[in-house]
């Protein structure tokens, strides 16, 4: 019976977290533009994560070492060190993002300014990963995040045309490139933006460091495996239903989402004030969960690089660098929040730059997932390697089409 | 050096370079950034049967910016960690002595001692 319980609370953990200021953002974003004909890439993001969680999960979980770490000895000084920055900086975006992110939330919640709600934010944030064990900080963002469900009820509750969906998912409609020329484009940088925003960097830096930090050894490869496969799909169905709600209220009324309200209006025109009072939970746990991943990803990150003593198993006096590492993290975030940039502007660029980076990080875990030094008899299977190859060939087109695709479109506009 | 290795061969740019250092409790070091070596004699031809040069010492410090931009830095800004002390080589070099006992914490320990710890809850294990 507690066995079956810890199973089921890795999986609703994983589906509580999955979904952040990015997926929440970017999806409402391309329901409202788009409908639901850019379904498909959640689908083909949620795969790949799930690919990608689960290899980088099973290197730590055999190996003991974490990303970072492999990064730096696969790759050298050079590449490494260039890896690192690219991921850092991107990592800090995210960051950054997910601060705002809480603050617009509780913006939302209670009418207060959000510049007066970041500092607040921050000071949580660091609270929990200074002081607070890694296994409570997990499950609770995780749990309080699935009241994100709601974003289902209440597309149920809006009694949409199923027929128009279904219509829109799997026979998507890619606008004409002749008929309007920026059109075309404007999709397909949505398409990239979606995957970045299934599949960012640090959710792989989190997961094989959380490996490591709850001490994960070969045996628990199957609780790994569950969380991932049966966890990361159903947030991607969460995503979808994001997606769909934006699609039934918004895009008939032609409503551009700009700000955390619009991604939220579906719910309250469904449910009123108490799916409001659920999606704004779920809001401030999805985002404080990523701001504290993504802040312990940058102490991840720059510790394993360096080789410098790591983790929130240790005290922090044991592993300072680490520690001063998140600190000056959020202070910059939160410096760069103060200058008065719009955190939903911040998370649309922090997805696009996501899947830019992207094979920086893949590559590495692919080589070493292969290495029999590392991994023993748990290297890739054949299938998890033409997997691999295959998602290796999207990410890399993805990565190149980014930045031609974001300076046509004038970044979406 | 006293301890006998098994016949395993080792690229040392593979398997020592760049790899995590982790002390006698496990607790991550440093990476290797160099190796030292016994000399060998420049612009002198090397006599018949002399051995090949062995490793005395993994190297740890400022070298990345060297690395990639060729030269290398001063000596005295290296940090050794005697061969003697190494345990084991694995996907990560063990060594049998603690860190804490190393020149190479020197700054782990000074942020901790001077910064770190004296933050509330610093020297506490997380709840």
């Amino acid at each position: 019976m507690k066995k079956l319980l810890g199973l089921a609370l890795g999986v609703l953990t994983a589906i509580g977290g999955f979904l952040d200021i990015g997926d929440l953002v970017t999806n409402a974003v391309v329901g409202s533009r788009f409908g639901l004909t850019l379904g498909w890439v959640v689908v083909v993001g949620v795969v790949g994560i799930c690919l990608f969680a689960q290899m980088s999960g099973r290197v730590a979980a055999v190996s003991g070492r974490a990303t970072f770490e492999i990064i730096r000895e696969r790759l050298g000084p050079r590449a490494g060190v260039a890896n690192l920055a690219a991921s850092f900086l991107i990592n800090l975006l995210t960051l950054t993002a997910e601060v705002g992110g809480i603050a617009l939330a509780l913006q939302l919640a209670s009418s207060i300014e959000p510049w007066l709600w970041m500092p607040v934010a921050a000071f949580a944030v660091w609270l929990v990963v200074w002081r607070v064990k890694f296994s409570i900080m997990e499950n609770v963002t995780g749990l309080l995040g699935l009241t994100l469900i709601v974003f289902a009820v209440a597309l149920f509750l809006l009694k949409p045309d199923w027929m128009q969906l279904a219509t829109q998912f799997l026979q998507p409609t890619v606008p004409a490139a002749g008929a309007a020329p920026e059109a075309s484009s404007t999709y397909w940088y949505y398409a990239v933006a979606l995957f970045g925003a299934a599949m960012t960097p640090y959710e792989v830096f989190f997961f094989s460091s959380g490996a490591v930090e709850e001490k994960w050894s070969i045996k628990d490869l199957g609780q790994s495996r569950l969380n991932v496969l049966v966890g990361f799909p159903l947030g991607g169905i969460l995503s979808l239903a994001i997606a769909a709600c934006a699609a039934v209220v918004l895009l008939p009324r032609s409503i551009d989402v700009t700000a955390l309200s619009q991604v939220v209006l579906p719910v309250a025109a469904a449910g009123g004030k108490l799916a409001v009072a659920f999606v704004l939970v779920g809001i401030v746990a999805a985002t404080f969960g990523a701001a504290l991943e993504t802040t312990l990803s940058s102490g991840y990150t720059l510790a394993q690089f360096f080789g410098w003593s790591w983790g929130k198993f240790r005290k922090p006096a044991q592993a300072a660098r680490f520690h001063i590492t998140m600190i000056v993290c959020l202070l910059i975030g939160l410096g760069v929040l103060a200058t008065g940039v719009d955190p939903v502007a911040v998370t649309e660029f922090s997805v696009v730059f996501s899947a830019i980076a992207l094979p920086l990080t893949y590559l590495p875990i692919l080589l070493v997932a292969n290495d029999p030094q590392y991994m023993g008899r748990y290297v890739n299977g054949r299938i998890t390697n033409a997997l691999g190859m295959l998602y290796l060939v999207i990410i890399l087109v993805a990565s190149l089409a980014a930045i031609p695709l974001m300076i046509i479109t004038g970044a979406g506009a | 050096m006293t301890r006998r290795h098994n016949t395993r061969t080792i690229d040392a740019t593979l398997s020592l370079l760049d790899r995590q250092v982790l002390d006698a409790d496990d607790v991550p070091v440093q990476v290797v950034t160099d190796l030292e070596l016994t000399d060998v004699a420049l612009d002198h031809p090397i006599p018949v049967g002399t051995g090949a040069p062995v490793i005395t010492a993994l190297l740890s410090g400022p070298v990345l910016a060297t690395r990639i931009f060729g030269g290398r830095p001063p000596t005295s800004r290296l940090h050794r960690i005697d061969w003697a002390d190494v345990a084991e080589i694995g996907v990560a070099i063990s060594l049998s002595v603690r860190g804490d006992s190393l020149a190479v914490t020197w700054v782990e320990r000074w942020i901790s001692e001077h910064i770190v710890g004296r933050i509330p809850g610093g020297r506490n294990d997380p709840e």
